[in-house]
């Protein structure tokens, strides 16, 4: 019997987006939740994010240069900047600027040029570089800043941002503090109960993003709704975003109701951390994520139960970035097994029988 | 027995005898002959295992004495830590006492206490202690305590804690162990023995709660644990 | 001295051209394990050059008596047997180092290199040659581990052979330095994955090094031809 699923692509058919197109459309889509979170965060994080992605953008520069290519045409295709925004997007708003710049250098370099460069890297750089960041620089990568809007009374203005941006933050704890998954954490080993640990969470606020947590990571609202326009517009496929989300509910679901006092509830789990930006913007690379549907669907679905298992089980408080990296390497071995019909043949390859006339 | 030259002279001839033999057998042309028999190959195999062995056992029997000393001497070296030389003229290996410790979740059903003496009296106890709850696995401790209940000193014997955030419980990273010296259940109230951030008296790390906490609890339930059995430990 | 040919090439081979890490990709177990900081790949390059040594001038003694069938299963033994020693003596002698390395000693046994020099050298070859490659393998490995070691080193915690006066003695606090003041420190690169990092940047090295001197022999070579013309 033949199944017959939809070809995935055919020589005939032309791509009608560029490269360059489709980065652009990925960063309109990401600036609603960026300017929120640089809104929230202040001059220190517009300060960080500018370093992050002047550096990538340096960086990628240097590479294409070393291999004798010529540099504009590649700079311009704007994948280094997109990595670079997405890596300041997951940083601690307040971080140091060393950290974006080794940060970049990791994810430009490590993560993708010594691959080869665009479309053969292995893992998605700017998690790739955010993982390295948080086990090299463990105090640094967990310090999150309080809310601090522009323009507010007690907020840092433009000469205090250089300071903490350069010299560092004086005194840590007036201005910072944990995330909401790292409370959650921390508070267990004391024996406390989650009713009581969050007490003071607010639904609405995590929602929105306001919250502590990554420079813009944490906006459940923008980070939604840039990714529902990049389905609407096909630059992504549902299948990654909605099969992790589904399962990290799924999975938070069942346990929360099992046992509500120590596993968290699925609204905490979709609205903490790093999920949303994780399900729509770096689970959905197109290089490091499988090629079928059916692909998309192991895979979204193995990267929240990854999530749901280090989030709950784990040693770190996150675990998306584990999550993906993770996925990824596992990406090859789905293609295997999952494979692209080719036009004209079956998914074994062999040859469509065709019907007589 | 006396040997005549006669019979020197045969056992000369008898030596020189086999000492050709094993050398024409040793010469590779033999051995190439030799080598594909089954015979043979069980031999050389068997005595490669021989010569193994006694090699083995000659070197293991003659440093046996050597290692034992030597791990004595780091278990001496980190008493010494803990408790100054000064205060005891006794070797603390020999004069142990164990005390049942089930009940106090320092991951040992019985605590080996080490007790320094100094002519005859104890001056302080010492004793490894584990707090099994640490941010990523059990913390290994030793502790000295002066007989009125006072710390000492506390060093982190070996952890898994996070390189970096946690690791500072070690006295070669940071000197925060070593505000745990003089205190006592005496000269702070329970609810001082916490981290600052749990309203006690003891520092947390910066990006490290759990690691500084559970060694807090941990080497207070080692006082609860000498506490209990002071009358017993410090009676000589 | 004049080494002969055959002893110039086993050192070229054993430092350089063949070397374990660089030519074999072999020993990459112990190699990342132990290469956190330059003391330690010192400590580990060291032992594993005493083993190696002794196993091949070992087996090239009895190379005539082992039968081809059942040469794996001596190779082994004796190796173990002498890792075995080593560890034991270690302990015994050089207690500080023990513990430092102690972990890691075991491991020489499972190195492949040892089986790999006594399979493809010693076992063919005389006394001399064979304890003389044992010699150069072992010391190419130790030069490979203690780069590896300095640069993870200094990349991770901004020292160099930091505790170096534990495994040689006082004497040799000299070489304990501080490379970069007040350095954060790159955890990265004191775990196993930077040990990976830092070995293909070096292995980048030596094949730039050996392409360089691949096009000067060619040019050499082009202009003598052309100076005969």
């Amino acid at each position: 019997m033949i199944i017959h699923s939809k070809p995935s692509s055919g020589a005939h058919v032309g791509a009608n987006r560029s490269v360059s197109q489709i980065m652009w459309q990925v960063m309109l889509a990401l600036s609603p939740a960026t300017v929120f979170g640089l809104w929230c965060f202040g001059w220190p994080a517009i300060n960080l994010f500018v370093i992050t992605v002047g550096s990538a953008i340096l960086f990628e520069a240097l590479c294409i240069q070393l291999k004798g290519r010529p540099v504009k045409p590649v700079i311009m295709d704007g994948s280094a900047l997109l990595t670079g925004w997405l890596l300041a997007m997951t940083l601690p708003p307040w971080a140091p600027w060393w950290i974006g710049v080794v940060g970049s250098g990791l994810a430009i370099v490590l993560g993708k040029q010594v691959y080869g460069g665009l479309g053969q890297n292995l893992f998605n750089p700017a998690m790739l570089a955010r993982v390295a960041l948080l086990i090299s620089f463990p105090v640094e990568m967990t310090t999150w800043a309080n809310i601090s809007p522009l323009f507010f009374g007690d907020s840092p203005g433009l000469a205090e941002s250089w300071r903490i941006t350069f010299a560092g933050l004086a005194s840590l704890d007036a201005y910072t503090g944990a995330t909401t998954l790292g409370t959650i954490k921390t508070e267990f080993s004391q024996n406390r109960l989650l009713p009581d640990i969050l007490k003071d969470y607010s639904v609405v606020l995590d929602f929105i993003g306001w919250t502590r947590g990554s420079l813009s990571e944490s906006s459940t609202l923008f980070l939604g709704l840039g990714g529902i326009w990049l389905i609407r517009e096909k630059i992504i496929q549902w299948q990654i975003p909605v099969s992790l989300l589904v399962t990290v509910a799924l999975l938070s679901g069942l346990f929360h109701s099992i046992d509500g006092a120590h596993y968290v509830s699925p609204f905490v789990h979709l609205n903490s951390g790093a999920i949303m930006c994780v399900a729509f913007f770096i689970a959905t690379d197109y290089v490091t994520s499988p090629n079928t549907a059916t692909g998309q669907l192991v895979f979204g679905a193995s990267c929240g139960l990854l999530i749901f298992v280090i989030r709950t089980w784990g040693a770190y408080p996150e675990g998306a970035g584990f999550a993906v990296l993770l996925m990824n390497s596992a990406t090859p071995l789905i293609d295997h097994y999952i494979r692209p019909r080719i036009y004209g043949r079956d998914r074994q390859g062999k040859p469509l029988e065709i019907p007589k006339p | 027995m006396k040997l005549d030259p006669a019979t020197i002279g045969h056992l000369k001839a008898q030596a020189r005898h086999y000492f050709e033999w094993l050398k024409r057998w040793l010469d590779p042309a033999n051995l190439a002959r030799l080598r594909p028999k089954l015979e043979f190959q069980t031999g050389v195999l068997a005595g490669f295992a021989l010569l193994a062995s006694v090699l083995l056992g000659v070197t293991n029997c003659s440093t046996e004495g050597t290692i034992r000393q030597r791990l004595n001497d780091d278990l001496l070296h980190s008493l010494a830590e803990v408790v100054p030389n000064g205060l005891h003229d006794n070797d603390m290996l020999q004069d142990t006492l164990t005390v049942p410790s089930a009940d106090y979740n320092i991951a040992a059903n019985e605590t080996l206490v080490y007790l320094a003496k100094k002519s005859g009296k104890v001056t302080a106890v010492c004793f490894k202690f584990t707090a099994p709850d640490g941010y990523s696995g059990a913390i290994n401790m030793i502790m000295g305590i002066d007989r009125d209940g006072a710390i000492l000193g506390v060093r982190v014997l070996s952890h898994k804690e996070t390189p970096g955030l946690g690791d500072k419980i070690e006295v070669a990273k940071s000197n925060w162990i070593l505000n745990f010296v003089g205190r006592s259940l005496d000269n702070l109230t329970p609810s001082q023995w916490a981290v600052k951030k749990d309203g006690g008296e003891f520092d947390q790390f910066a990006g490290a709660t759990i690691t500084p906490r559970k060694s807090v609890q941990a080497i207070y339930r080692g006082l609860q644990l000498f506490k209990a059995h002071q009358t017993e430990l410090i009676k000589p | 001295m004049f080494l002969s040919t055959t002893y110039r090439k086993i050192a070229g081979d054993g430092l350089w051209n063949n070397n374990i890490v660089f030519g074999q990709n072999l020993a990459l177990c112990p190699l990342l394990a132990v290469t956190g900081t330059a003391t330690n790949g010192l400590g580990m390059g060291l032992a594993t050059l005493v083993v190696i040594t002794a196993s091949n001038g070992l087996i090239s003694v009895a190379r005539h008596l082992i039968p081809s069938e059942i040469r794996i299963p001596i190779f082994v033994l004796l190796i173990a047997a002498l890792v075995t020693l080593v560890d034991i003596l270690m302990n015994a002698w050089a207690h500080e180092l023990y513990k430092v390395l102690g972990l890691f000693i075991a491991l020489i046994v499972t190195n492949c290199a040892l089986l790999g020099r006594a399979e493809a050298f010693a076992s063919k070859q005389p006394v001399k040659e064979a304890l003389w490659d044992g010699l150069m393998m072992g010391l190419g490995f130790t030069l490979v581990l203690v780069a590896l070691g300095a640069a993870r080193e200094i990349s991770s915690t901004g020292t160099l052979f930091a505790n170096a006066s534990l495994l040689l003695g006082e004497s040799f606090r000299f070489l304990e330095v501080t490379i970069i003041p007040n350095y954060k420190g790159f955890l990265l690169m004191a775990l196993p994955p930077g040990g990976f990092i830092m070995l293909a940047f070096l292995i980048v090295g030596k094949r730039l090094i050996d392409q360089k001197l691949t096009q000067i022999k060619v040019q050499r070579v082009v202009l003598n031809a052309a100076v005969t013309e």
